[in-house]
């Protein structure tokens, strides 16, 4: 800008210079022609000379800033100490923010790796809250198979559709050139060449390649031949799993492979960067739709005709030149048609879905809705913590610039421009920053790993792989320049705006520069306040999350899953199989109990075949009940009191009664004072009434955020189970029994693979794990941000300190005493805290409002943890202040006045 | 062409020499000055007339001459050069030299 400013400047001159020229020879008797080519001529080649110019210039820039950053090498060299700080501090809080940053452009911004990514969109719905005035759920949407979200003011929105509206958003469509379908075929029992494993897969529709412009990595992808009721049975397979399984693409094509028992033939292996359109999953295994039917449990086939049932997922790629919104203004009233055909009551017909296109660039907004509030309160933290670092070199830079005040009067005075000066100063502190920003790469590449990890205890198949790109690289770059710019502009002004002539006498510095230093002392001690408040606020929420009462053991208990029926067992026999697996986990030595159930009773409600019918104790209907298939000696495997009658046991056979346990709460809430055994409770859909044989204590089911709803165990034999989670009572560490598990399901059928092997206190953790990593996390940025803020009091109180020497010494010998002058001293450290924290606190009361979402147990403004974080701050600001104020109280009045 | 104006290589520097004792007598533009170095030296001095801009550039950026934007004595828009302290001081520097060094040569030529 200020060179081609002055290149402009410097036509001009020539331009004129020449107009002159010329305007003489003419006076002189040439023609005007003539003129100006003798001008011309005379002047020499106008090109050339600007191009002179500008190397005048550039090699004036360069050389000056050779001289910088040599010039600043030595100073860094000859600072060590300082150096080392701060470019330390700085690696810490420039890797910290790169690490969380690589995080949200993974999951924020990057697009799917497929062509033109920009024209896919998601088809979504919305629909005003589907209970009624009697809060019944009357929609038209009677089934789901899949997910709603909240939208702004209670609306349902939605991703799944029935298959009816996907065939009509399909066919002559007018905006899309492709609109395809798939949804989430969840984990299944693989087997490839008799070794059976647990794979993720996704049904796809025969446009779902075609519309993403994939192209294989090996074979040929699923096409529409292939997705037709009938069709021979093929699977695309993931680039990882080819490797895995296959030992390469090539060799996979043509193999054949069981899939829950059903047979099937790879025809392709999908490109290595390809995961599918959700980011939060990348399925091994593509399957075509209609195969859905093979693989699933008899409903399967219902799906595809039932226009209330929801479970298609939809995404659709714009024609060329067709915007978002026109393609939503085109459809919406086709669906509107369609689906106003399927309601059946005025009710349904009020709160009909509405079609809302969402942009599908970077797929589905799974990983976004879960991940980018908390990856942006960890970004304002990480965010805070540089600023605090960047206001502690400042200081440190102030004071050290007081040391400098004599060499920069001498540049000065020498005739050095104030801008020069400025410039060199500058330069240092941007070659401190590239310095932090370079070693907060490294310190970034371990964030993103241990990131990673603390992220994805919560999940078996992470798929968040947050990377230092170009991008991430370019940012932290340019966050590197910023910093140093920001906490080198402040001292590099101040010490040019030294009055030369006292600077040299050295006498006393400037007062601004000490009122500045105050300045950004109170700014770091409130911005740690804020930290430390965070950190409190999480770490007691975790705190009541540990402390919750789960009602049942957490120690001791092995889990793991399998699921039978994906390799072929059917009723009646699989409740057999299930039965003599669990005696023979009980029979390992070591082990107390076992027992089984269709899914954790942590998880329960959210994982595994869940019961969502009606139930009704007579004619009471039964409000906002769990429902946990339990196999026998389930309550002494978990520990959970008997309060009446017995648990469910061996004598309940598929054939006998049908019977049920209850939770304190539900007894007294249906029974009140009465006795419920032997009373009955109905399960409406599958028109089955349960004998109740026992009632046990409550226990939390399903998260530990939710009171202990009411729970009803049924006999899990009694049903028709899927997959089964056992539970096994252990001495000692559970997972030392691993491998009899695995040793034995292998005897019992080798074809099914042993699934999320966890101990339950690690499956209860995995719920919090959000939680737990906040803690952890804000805990560590507590103690940063605690320690950047003590380094810099520490610093500013000894530089105060040996500024005002020969006063405490003058002090000293008119009798002052040690403590009034350590007084003095805290004093002024205490005021400066007490500042930053009144500044602070109305600023926490109203940020912790942000993070309300995040807390458990403990409100926002938790006065407790408030106070706690002002006196931890106030303590460490006394405890940094303290050692300036035992030198200064040691001074000896001798040697402070002859010191001047 | 014999007319064609040569370098000064035999005097490096002279020309910058040149620029900040004219500047000293009055602040000028860039062909106010090449017009009066002509005329002073009674037409004797020819330098090549672009080769001044680069040459303004370098002492500005020396910190030795100051160009604002003025109005020329025809009234056009045009950078007017005005000499520094730093500029006076440095002109005082090389007239030393300059008269060492042309001293020097007359003895050698024996001229004095």
């Amino acid at each position: 800008m200020e060179s081609a400013r002055r290149s402009e400047a410097l036509r001009e001159e020539m331009e004129l210079h020449l107009a002159e020229k010329a305007a003489e020879l003419q006076a002189g008797g040439m023609t005007a022609e003539r003129a100006r080519a003798e001008a011309r001529r005379r002047f020499g080649n106008v090109t050339l000379k600007h191009e002179e110019s500008r190397e005048i210039w550039m090699t004036r820039f360069l050389s000056e800033l050779g001289q910088d950053i040599r010039y600043g090498c030595r100073t860094m060299t000859a600072n060590k100490a300082f150096s080392a700080l701060a470019v330390l501090s700085l690696a810490l809080g420039i890797g910290a923010n790169t690490a969380i940053y690589s995080f949200m452009e993974s999951i924020l911004l990057r697009s799917l790796p497929v062509a033109d990514p920009e024209s896919l969109v998601v088809l979504n719905w919305q629909s005003r809250p589907p209970q009624n005035a009697s809060k019944q759920w009357e929609h038209v949407v009677h089934g789901i198979q899949g997910v709603f979200w909240p939208g702004d003011k209670g609306v349902l929105v939605s991703g799944i559709f029935p298959y009816g509206a996907f065939e009509t958003l399909r066919e002559e469509n007018p905006v899309f050139s492709t609109v395809f379908g798939y949804f989430n075929g969840h984990n299944r029992t693989v087997a490839v060449r008799g070794q059976a494993v647990s794979a993720s897969t996704e049904f796809v529709t025969g446009e779902y390649f075609r519309g993403l412009a994939v192209s294989p990595a090996a074979g040929r992808l699923i096409e529409s031949e292939d997705d037709r009721p009938g069709a021979a049975p093929v699977a695309v397979i993931s680039f990882a799993a080819s490797q895995n399984r296959f030992g390469g693409p090539p060799s996979a094509i043509g193999q054949s492979i069981l899939v829950d028992n059903v047979p099937f033939t790879v025809i392709g292996v999908a490109p290595p960067e390809f995961f599918g359109v959700d980011p939060a999953a990348a399925p091994d295994l593509y399957l075509p739709l209609h195969t859905n039917v093979l693989v699933s449990s008899a409903g399967a086939a219902r799906m595809f005709g039932d226009a209330n049932f929801y479970w298609i997922e939809m995404m659709g790629r714009l024609r060329p030149g067709v915007s978002r919104a026109q393609a939503q203004a085109a459809l919406a009233p086709r669906f509107h048609q369609w689906v106003g055909a399927t309601a059946t009551t005025d009710g349904e017909r009020a709160k009909l879905p509405a079609l809302i296109l969402n942009p599908g660039a970077a797929g589905l907004g799974s990983l976004r809705r879960e991940y980018s509030k908390p990856l942006f309160v960890l970004l304002a933290m990480v965010g805070l913590i540089l600023a605090i670092t960047c206001a502690n070199i400042a200081n440190l830079l102030l004071a050290r610039a007081a040391a400098r005040r004599r060499e920069m009067a001498v540049r000065l005075s020498l005739g050095a421009g104030r801008f020069r000066v400025v410039r060199q100063l500058l330069t240092e502190s941007v070659m401190l920053a590239s310095l932090g920003g370079a070693f907060g790469v490294l310190f970034a590449i371990w964030g993103v790993r241990s990131l990673t990890v603390l992220f994805s205890k919560g999940q078996e198949n992470f798929t968040l792989h947050a990377e230092l790109n170009w991008q991430v690289l370019g940012v932290t770059a340019a966050l590197s320049v910023v910093c140093g710019l920001l906490f080198g502009l402040v001292p590099a002004i101040q010490s040019t705006r030294t009055d030369v002539i006292p600077a040299l006498k050295s006498g006393r510095g400037a007062g601004s520069r000490h009122r500045t230093q105050h300045v950004l002392l109170v700014a770091q001690i409130a911005m740690s306040f804020l930290i430390l408040v965070a950190a409190g606020l999480f770490v007691q929420t975790l705190n009541k999350l540990h402390s919750v009462q789960l009602g049942y053991a957490r120690e001791n208990v092995l889990l793991f899953s399998l699921n039978a029926r994906q390799a072929g067992h059917r009723d009646p026999e699989i409740a057999t199989f299930y039965t003599d697996l669990r005696k023979r986990f009980e029979a390992i030595p070591g082990v107390s109990s076992a027992s089984l159930s269709h899914s954790s009773i942590i998880n329960a409600g959210h994982a595994g075949k869940t019961f969502r019918g009606t139930m009704k104790i007579g004619s009471v209907t039964i409000d906002g009940a769990r429902v946990l298939m339990a196999g026998p000696r389930f309550l002494t495997t978990m520990q959970i009191p008997i309060l009446a009658g017995r648990e469910i046991d061996d004598r309940d056979q598929p054939g006998s009664t049908p019977v049920a346990v209850i939770s304190e709460r539900l007894a007294r809430t249906y029974f009140g004072n009465e006795n419920p055994v032997g009373r009955r409770i109905t399960f409406l859909e599958d028109k089955r009434d349960l004998e109740i044989v026992g009632v046990s204590a409550d226990l939390r089911t399903g998260g530990l955020k939710q009171d202990s709803p009411m729970t009803v165990f049924a006999a899990a034999s009694q049903t028709s189970p899927e997959g089964m989670t056992y539970a096994l009572r252990t001495a000692g560490d559970p997972l030392r029994y691993v491998r009899n598990v695995r040793e034995i399901v292998r005897e019992a059928d080798a074809s099914i693979p042993v699934t999320n092997v966890v101990t339950q206190a690690a499956e209860i953790d995995r719920t919090i794990n959000r939680e737990i990593t906040f803690a952890n996390l804000c805990t560590g940025f507590g103690v940063l941000a605690l320690l950047t803020a003590c380094v810099g009091l520490y610093g500013t109180m000894s530089y105060t300190v040996a500024r005002q020497f020969s006063e405490m010494g003058i002090r000293m010998a008119l009798g002052a005493q040690r403590g009034a002058v350590i007084w003095m001293v805290l004093r002024r450290v205490l005021l400066l805290a007490t500042v930053g924290l009144a500044i602070s606190v109305p600023v926490a009361l109203g940020a912790s409002r942000f993070v309300k979402s995040f807390l458990f147990g403990t409100q926002p403004n938790d006065p407790g943890t408030l106070a706690l974080a002002g006196a931890i701050l106030l303590s460490a600001a006394i405890l940094a202040g303290y050692a300036p104020a035992r030198r200064a109280s040691r001074i000896d009045p001798l040697v402070a006045l002859r010191h001047e | 062409m014999g007319r064609k104006p040569k370098k000064n290589d035999s005097l490096p520097g002279s020309l910058d020499m040149l620029i900040l004792r004219t500047l000293s007598l009055r602040d000028l533009h860039g062909y106010g000055i090449v017009q009066f170095i002509q005329q002073s030296s009674g037409n004797e001095l020819l330098i090549e007339e672009g080769s001044m801009y680069p040459a303004l550039q370098r002492l500005e950026l020396n910190g030795w001459i100051d160009g604002v934007w003025g109005v020329t004595s025809n009234n056009r828009r045009a950078r007017i050069y005005k000499i520094t302290a730093a500029g006076r001081k440095q002109l005082a520097v090389e007239t030393r030299q300059y008269a060492k060094l042309t001293l020097a040569i007359a003895h050698v030529m024996g001229m004095e």
